[in-house]
């Protein structure tokens, strides 16, 4: 405070002039300690982001099961545990002849799910679905995510199911 | 600093040993330099209240020993653990360095010893009353850091990297997952991708070694200087005894070497488990592969395991609501509880306690059972 201003307005008239600077200048700072908190978070946050994941299925749109050949599948009944892309996948062919994949995600609490010959088992928290992929008991909520699978040269690959073939 | 204007005062003088011997002139000389008689006045003065449930005060304390072990058993293990080989290096310390199995189980046993500790010493404070004003800041500490402990067991589940560990840190971040507004959010930050991944490991080793012990030895450090500055609690029933029948101990040294058989035995059986039920290596984690069968998660999540195959479907946000909940009533206690000495609310407390230990320790059996 200088002087001059002092002499004009006197004392009394200062105090709440100068309650408003400071909490002007308390708002200020306190302002400009949020942004600075925000430019130095994000690249942390960004940092620790996860990175963007390549389309399990490539440009292609298929991607080759691992673990499983059309041998493991071939006559019905038969079925199998294997992968795709890293994760986990079940291809089974059921009585009929036709042949299934589904992702073995758990849709309760993520397990991967067993195939067990006439039933698909959860060993984590007792969930089972049947051969379609359907939850029929135990705590899972929804169906299996179903890809569509199809042998190429005596490989296995596996495509998303498009919505048309779903159910 | 002129060294004389410095006076040692009387009552240190009293209590130092004499000026003409060798340590009582190296007390003279450190307290010349440091006044700190009053903080070592005031640590000699401590007491521990002496009645018929004084053996629970001894339950902080071993929480405390077997955390000692886990920093010394958790820097050995560092010594050898490669977060890029997570489950070859782990089987090495296992199969081939010496005694890496013993240091190994030691580890795990002594968390499952401090978790089982810190669960009685909850449950001791709360059924003495120990919560109420003016403790709830120690209440609120030592809650929290039951949770931090809880989180130290989740993250260093994941870092041996076999089957067993792979799962239940899926199962772990798929419940956090489903948690309205953040869940997916902070699901993802914590595996560092769409899936638990190599890229989790590195996540859960940084948060094992060094934010989580950092951020634990904090509050252990608050809890203690909440305890040191308000002292022990008393139950009611010693409160209202007159000053002359009640008794007290000198917690140094009387209570602190009273402690020492006590840590000893804890270490004799922290041995023995770890020799004669080694914690076992499962086979390395296949993301590709079925859970194995019988899989089953560590004793003190066996409640809320059991809970999760209870609420199928859409009821299980019901459940993770009701689990949720228990927290928060735990932290409110203080604020709900605060008659003194203990009136009829007091006691439903109490009963509504005994409900849920009895609760929680059915959903384990059970759990176990199943």
């Amino acid at each position: 405070m200088t002087e001059s201003k002092k002499d004009k307005k006197g004392p009394a008239s200062e105090a709440p002039k100068n309650d408003r600077r400071r909490k002007f200048l308390l708002a200020a700072a306190g302002g400009i300690g949020v942004a600075w908190a925000g430019a130095a978070a994000y690249p942390v946050y960004r940092y620790l982001a996860p990175q963007p994941v390549p389309d399990p299925f490539g440009e292609e749109g298929k991607a080759p099961v691992d673990k499983i050949t059309p041998a493991d599948v071939a006559n019905p009944g038969m079925g199998k545990n294997g992968g795709y892309a890293a994760r986990g996948i079940i291809v089974l062919r059921k009585q009929d002849g036709e042949l299934k994949a589904f992702d073995s995600k758990c849709t309760h609490a993520g397990c991967n799910v067993q195939f067990q010959g006439n039933v698909i088992h959860c060993n984590c928290h007792g969930g089972e679905y049947n051969l379609d992929g359907v939850n029929i008991s135990g705590p899972p909520p929804k169906p299996l995510t179903e890809l569509r699978v199809f042998e190429e040269n005596g490989v296995l690959y596996v495509s998303p199911l498009e919505p048309e073939q779903k159910g | 600093m002129d060294m004389n204007q410095t006076k040692i005062p009387a009552e240190a003088e009293a209590a130092l040993p004499a000026a003409d011997t060798r340590m009582g002139r190296f007390y003279r000389a450190l307290l010349k330099r440091y006044p700190i008689w009053p903080v070592i006045s005031f640590f000699m003065g401590k007491k521990v209240p002496e009645h018929k449930h004084s053996a629970w005060y001894m339950l902080g304390g071993i929480a405390l020993f077997f955390f000692i072990i886990q920093i010394i058993t958790g820097i050995l293990l560092m010594v050898y653990y490669k977060p890029g080989q997570p489950w070859a290096s782990v089987n090495r310390i296992v199969m081939e360095v010496p005694f890496g199995a013993l240091i190994r189980s030691m580890h795990h046993w002594s968390a499952n010893l401090m978790i089982l500790t810190l669960f009685l010493h909850m449950f001791s404070t709360l059924f003495m009353k120990a919560y109420r004003a003016p403790r709830e800041g120690t209440w609120i500490s030592g809650f929290i850091l039951l949770t931090l402990v809880m989180l130290f067991g989740f993250s260093g589940y994941l870092l041996p990297w076999d089957d067993l560990a792979f799962f239940a840190v899926r199962i772990g971040v798929s419940e956090m997952e489903k948690l309205p507004v953040l869940g997916p959010f902070a699901a993802d930050l914590a595996r560092g991708g769409p899936d638990v991944s190599m890229e989790t490991i590195g996540r859960f080793y940084a948060l094992h070694v060094v934010i989580l012990p950092l951020v634990v030895l904090l509050m252990i450090a608050l809890h203690l200087l909440f305890v040191q500055i308000q002292g022990v609690s008393e139950p009611d029933a010693f409160a209202a005894l007159p000053d002359e029948k009640k008794k007290y101990r000198n917690f140094f040294s009387d209570f602190m070497i009273g402690e020492i058989p006590v840590w000893l035995f804890m270490f004799g059986l922290l041995i023995a488990l770890s020799a004669t039920l080694p914690r076992e290596l499962a086979a390395e984690a296949n993301p590709m592969g079925a859970a194995p069968e019988g899989i089953k998660p560590e004793w003190y999540l066996l409640a809320p395991y059991q809970a999760l195959k209870l609420f199928p479907g859409k009821l299980e946000l019901v459940g993770m609501a009701i689990m949720g909940l228990a927290p928060l009533v735990v932290i409110a206690l203080p604020f709900i509880d605060k008659e003194i000495p203990t009136g009829k609310r007091g006691e439903l407390i109490t009963k509504m306690a005994i409900g849920g230990l009895i609760g929680f320790l059915g959903m384990t059996i059970w759990g176990l059972l199943s």
